[in-house]
């Protein structure tokens, strides 16, 4: 087979003119004044450096431009670099919420957890410049040659920042609090919780005010508003004028939680509007100007953050899922991609789509064409329950057990979708469990899962895969049966963590809510007997016992907390007469599922075909 | 003398490019042509020499044909991708001139026939079967270096090409046993 593979290569023969070649390089590369390699990326820091030190000496503006701070924020972008569908990964600033905009060469980063703007040549990936600004910023435009940070202080203004001089030029007061903005024509508009418009031109003057709630982006040349007078959904004109497309809603598109339109988009010559979160999820409607229709186009899931129109297609994105969902304008056929992360703002730049990994800290170019891994079609979904979901994946077609992804509860529901889409992509049916939203404990989760497989009409065997306190809903659920056909734990979090870890250190309980499970309970569930079990386990050294750990709580207290871990894992491995632990190298406490997916992954299909 | 050397390297960009252009741009050039026909093809691989030339410093030392197959495979992925799937594509290289199926009818029409069977069957795999095969089977590269195409894990790699022969071998089966029913009803009408 491999012989007549080679024998079929269609190219075998071909060769090359390299003459022709060459030339075709050297067109490409500017013979007359060829670029150094490397060094488009370093010349604009010190450029904007130079400039800003001449602008403060000469003019005594505020000095906002400082080398790069300090940050001990550095997340490992090894593994999200890899990811499918993923070219690159800039490090931001930090986690946290990130507001973006481009001006087609240059991306702008404002990263609210500490309000600093970053500059990111969208040709090299680089992070050119980090200026801090001295304001909280929740919106980001580029426009009319400048930066605009729209800021909630002062009762709502905006900062101009000047992108040659890294300065804040000029400060606009909004008599609101911000709401959208967006630049369109020669303007920036501001929505304000004042239910007005302000239209500020180009040099910062207010041009004008106009009554209306704005909502999203720009669509078919106009931006998009609540009418406040009919409460309809009006187009607004770059010159302020409110009304000459009305879409026939009987309302604005408000939802359960008033947010209204989430965002709009153009396509196919037609007004998508996206709204805000239902319980049941989220529609896309769609607004045909021709022929004055208005109609929802199609259901989403939940978390929606951004929608944007690329390479003829929409696209959106969970952050609860992790996903990237590619929608098709005119059939609405969906594509879904998971992300290593919750995915929030998309912009479109130097032709390509980038996404911010908004709790991560990370802005990524995707290669959209390429080998992005899609989630197979959706089997079993029951968001009809919310907040619990539980969505399942995968043609079924690999022979084995239905694997049972059960994600930490405080990680988040879409932890897992990274192994999820590779299982369903190796044709077996997973699904995973867990919450959109609310508290839960191991035993709902447990109760859940059994009473959706059940409602789906999933049989046994499953193959429980749990991380992190997720370990204590698979032991409930297996407790008794006699359909488990293997199991993994990553990370599992021992019984009685949270209260040890509490009284040992009380200054540091400010982390998130651990599920756990009471020792009597624990005590009194079934082993997993002879049922293959694989325990894979963080690099000690990577985290308890990591410098940064000894040096906050000291050697005594780490060596303690690792010490009740390492005999938690101990006794993890112990439930099973056949049972096997492996260290994932270089992967720190909880991050084993999306540092080494791969991993999880092999070992699955190990237990699900041990032939 | 050794430090001016290595500074002489530094500040000369075609003292390393040079070798690296003639050492891999046939094999950048098919590759770009198995995937996206002779006519894009010369384009296709004078973009990704010009991202080499720009990264050049980017290249690890000893993975130069690598880091090139990662560029083209994701440059490819991304400029062509409304033409990712490549149906067809022997079909197309047959009817360029000069390419080299077309260089003339291959005097054993049975290998013929099983060749087209095959390239069918490749055709029915994911994309990243397909990816994994033709890196191994026709651009030649190792594990590692396939790893480092895709960027996954070398044990990835052998799993997923194992996987991926695997399939191929059955949707070549199922398609020969398809083929031998058909030509049977063809024959008695």
């Amino acid at each position: 087979m491999i012989d007549l593979l080679e024998r079929a290569d269609p190219a075998r023969d071909l060769q090359a003119d390299s003459v022709r070649l060459r030339a075709k390089v050297e067109e490409r590369i500017g013979v007359s004044a060829p670029l150094r390699p490397g060094s488009i990326a370093i010349r604009r820091p010190w450029l904007v450096a130079a400039a800003a030190f001449v602008a403060v000496l000469a003019f005594g503006l505020p000095v906002l431009l400082r080398d790069q701070p300090p940050s001990v924020f550095a997340p490992d972008l090894d593994g999200i670099a890899a990811h499918p569908g993923v070219e690159e990964a800039v490090a931001l600033a930090s986690g946290g919420l990130q507001v973006m905009d481009t001006d087609g060469g240059t991306i702008w980063v404002m990263t609210t957890l500490q309000n600093l703007l970053q500059r990111i040549s969208a040709e090299s990936g680089e992070v050119e410049a980090t200026y801090p600004i001295d304001a909280r910023v929740e919106g980001v435009v580029a426009g009319g040659g400048s930066i605009w940070l729209i800021s909630p202080d002062h009762g709502g203004e905006v900062l101009r920042f000047d992108p040659n001089l890294g300065v804040v030029d000029s400060t606009i007061p909004l008599g609101g609090a911000p709401g959208w903005s967006h630049w369109l024509g020669d303007a920036l508009w501001v929505g304000t919780d004042q239910t007005e418009v302000v239209q500020i031109s180009s040099d910062g003057e207010i041009v004008s005010t106009v009554p209306g709630d704005l909502k999203g982006g720009e669509g078919l040349g106009y931006l998009w508003v609540n009418d406040p007078g009919t409460d309809l959904i009006s187009s607004l004109s770059e010159s302020g004028e409110i009304g000459e497309i009305v879409i026939p809603t009987e309302r604005g598109l408000d939802t359960m939680s008033g947010s209204g339109i989430r965002q709009v988009s153009e396509a196919d010559g037609r007004l998508f509007l996206l709204d805000g979160d239902h319980p049941w999820g989220t529609n896309l409607n769609v607004f045909d100007p021709d022929s004055g229709d208005f109609g929802a186009f199609t259901g989403l899931t939940f978390g929606l953050l951004d929608l944007v129109q690329f390479d003829g297609y929409l696209w959106v994105t969970s952050s609860t899922d992790h996903l990237i969902i590619r929608i098709d304008p005119v059939t609405g056929e969906q594509r879904r991609y998971p992300m290593p992360g919750k995915t929030g703002g998309l912009v479109v730049a130097d032709g390509s789509l980038w996404v911010t990994l908004f709790q991560t800290g990370a802005l990524l170019r995707l290669d959209t064409g390429a080998d992005l891994i899609e989630s197979s079609p959706i089997v079993a979904d029951d968001w009809n329950r919310f907040p619990h979901r539980l969505l399942c994946t995968g043609t079924g077609e690999a022979t084995g057990p239905t694997v049972i992804l059960q994600p930490s509860d405080w990680i988040d529901y879409g932890s897992m979708s990274v192994i999820q889409a590779k299982l369903s992509d190796e044709g077996h049916l997973a699904c995973t469990n867990g919450y959109v939203q609310g508290e839960t404990t191991p035993e709902q989760q447990a109760a859940d899962l059994d009473e959706a497989l059940g409602e789906a009409g999933i049989a046994g065997p499953y193959l429980l895969v749990a991380a992190v306190d997720g370990v204590h809903a698979v032991r409930l659920f297996a407790d008794g049966r006699d359909d488990i056909a293997g199991v993994v734990l990553i990370d599992p979090m021992p019984v009685g963590f949270q209260d040890f870890y509490d009284e040992l250190l009380p200054d540091y309980s400010g982390h998130p809510p651990w599920l756990d499970l009471d020792a009597d309970v624990s005590a009194s569930l079934d082993t997993f007997g002879s049922v293959p079990l694989v325990v894979i386990e963080q690099d000690p050294q990577a985290v308890f016992l990591s410098p940064n750990f000894l040096e906050s709580p000291g050697g005594e207290a780490a060596e303690a907390v690792n010490q009740y871990w390492q005999d938690g894992l101990a006794f993890y491995s112990g439930l099973s007469s056949d049972a096997r632990s492996l260290v994932a190298d270089d992967s720190g406490l909880d991050m084993i599922i999306w540092d080494q997916p791969d991993l999880v992954v092999e070992q699955v299909l190990e237990l699900a075909d041990p032939s | 003398m050794e430090t001016e050397s290595v500074a002489k390297q530094h500040s000369d960009p075609g003292h390393r490019f040079d070798p690296l252009f003639q050492a891999h741009y046939d094999a950048i050039y098919r590759y770009c042509a198995r995937r996206l026909g002779v006519s894009e093809a010369e384009d296709a691989a004078a973009d990704v020499f010009a991202v080499a030339w720009r990264r050049l410093d980017d290249i690890p030392d000893g993975s130069d044909r690598a880091w090139l197959f990662g560029v083209a495979y994701r440059l490819i992925g991304n400029r062509y991708r409304s033409r990712r799937r490549q149906i067809g594509l022997a079909a197309r290289l047959r009817a360029v001139p000069g390419g080299a199926v077309a260089s003339g009818p291959d005097p054993d029409q049975t290998r013929d026939e099983e060749v087209d069977l095959l390239l069918r069957a490749l055709d029915q795999l994911s994309p990243v079967d397909r990816e994994l095969l033709r890196l191994s089977a026709w651009d030649g590269l190792d594990r590692g270096e396939i790893a480092l195409v895709l960027g996954i894990s070398e044990n990835a790699v052998d799993q997923r090409l194992h996987r991926a022969r695997s399939r191929l071998k059955t949707r070549f089966s199922r398609l020969q046993s398809a083929l031998s029913s058909i030509e049977p009803k063809e024959a008695s009408t």
